[in-house]
């Protein structure tokens, strides 16, 4: 019984642990939060950016492994939806410019100058595909 | 009289001071001089890193380089002819410092040349620049606008972003709802803004002076191919010994 509690809690510690440094490389990959910083001129901050992003992993991991219920007004969830966007936003044009398209694109049709309208396609795409798929897509 | 003793010493040495004084200066000017005189016989030049022109002109060295030289050599310098592009060339010729140097000390041998920064100039012949055909741009752009949107959505149906987001829903208001559009709205709009933001654009205008990724990344784009078009076009850069 001990050997097989010693296990399990062994196991679970080595997925956590597996999981937890996918998720830290992949964030670094992806270069977000120095981009943020960047933008905000806030480099000395970055330590406690990185707790903010182990204490809301944390949260999530409570959150979805049991069930609580805070019993507030919905419109908490307009800053929660608009944040999250914002990071999943961010993710994907981090994960866009670490494969290269726009440069090798921007070159083929010959658009160095106005890449803008380019990235200006991706995003409406990215708004109109998330807000059809919630409004109409799911519900078919 | 001890008093006009002592000011006679200190006129001498008043005297000897000055006198020393001159010859330093003497002495200082001469090297200038010879300075001025030899700095005259070398030039600075330093090659551009990319010249855009049009077919068959002729490229003098003040178009493929910045040159310093004296002010009486300076405009026979500019006026040299180092290269006369053809039709059969391509549209990519690397014109190498070496050349350059070359063509300089054949008609002036007594000059010391001084090459600074890159060692080739990229000519680059553009015909005459086209438009970009706008058919053809509507068809990238909705590519783009479809593509992406479909990609959205496959990425959230591949994360369970709909069960996610309704968990959400029922942990904040402790109710059940299939349709927790509060939650998605503003989810659908942030992303879209995260996007802009990481590109350091909202439709043209910068929200700071740093370069976006995407212009380092176009810059670093540019910087490998022109490497590649240093190394390949230059016939001076490589060179095959055969030991047969």
């Amino acid at each position: 019984m001990t050997i097989k509690v010693i296990m399990i809690v062994f196991l679970g510690l080595a997925s956590g642990l597996s999981v937890g440094a996918g998720f830290v490389a992949f964030l670094t990959v992806m270069g977000i939060i120095p981009r943020l910083t960047q933008l905000t001129k806030t480099m000395k901050m970055i330590h406690s950016y990185e707790w903010s992003v182990v204490i809301g992993a944390l949260a999530g991991v409570a959150s979805s492994l049991r069930d609580p219920a805070l019993n507030i007004s919905p419109l908490f969830l307009i800053p929660l939806g608009l944040t999250g966007g914002i990071f999943v936003g961010m993710l994907a044009a981090g994960l866009t410019e670490a494969l290269n398209v726009f440069p090798i694109l921007a070159k083929r049709i010959r658009l160095d100058g106005e890449i803008v309208i380019l990235i200006m396609a991706i995003v409406f795409g990215k708004i109109f595909g998330s807000i059809f798929q919630w409004l109409y897509f799911v519900h078919r | 009289m001890f008093n006009s003793i002592r000011s006679f010493c200190m006129l001498q040495q008043l005297n000897f001071l000055i006198k020393n004084h001159f010859l330093h200066i003497l002495v200082l000017r001469e090297f200038c001089l010879w300075e001025v005189r030899n700095l005259e016989r070398t030039i600075y030049i330093r090659m551009r890193n990319r010249v855009q022109t049009r077919p068959n002109k002729t490229i003098y060295l003040k178009d493929a380089a910045q040159i310093i030289a004296d002010e009486r050599l300076l405009p026979k310098l500019q006026q040299m002819i180092i290269h006369q592009l053809t039709e059969k060339e391509g549209n990519i010729v690397i014109i190498d410092v070496m050349k350059v140097i070359q063509i300089i000390t054949s008609q002036f041998a007594d000059l010391e040349v001084q090459t600074i920064g890159p060692a080739q100039t990229i000519i680059e012949v553009a015909a005459k620049k086209k438009g970009v055909s706008i058919p053809f741009f509507l068809l990238i752009w909705f590519l783009l606008f479809f593509g992406s949107a479909l990609t959205l959505m496959n990425f959230h149906d591949d994360v369970s972003m709909r069960s996610v987001q309704e968990k959400i829903y029922t942990i904040i208001t402790g109710k059940k709802d299939a349709k927790p559009l509060l939650f998605q709205i503003p989810y659908s709009i942030g992303l879209g803004l995260g996007m802009i933001l990481f590109f350091n654009h909202v439709f043209k205008k910068r929200i700071n002076d740093e370069p976006s990724p995407l212009e380092v990344e176009m810059f670093n784009y540019q910087m490998d191919l022109d490497n590649y078009v240093i190394i390949n076009e230059n016939k001076e850069s490589m060179k095959r010994i055969n030991d047969d």
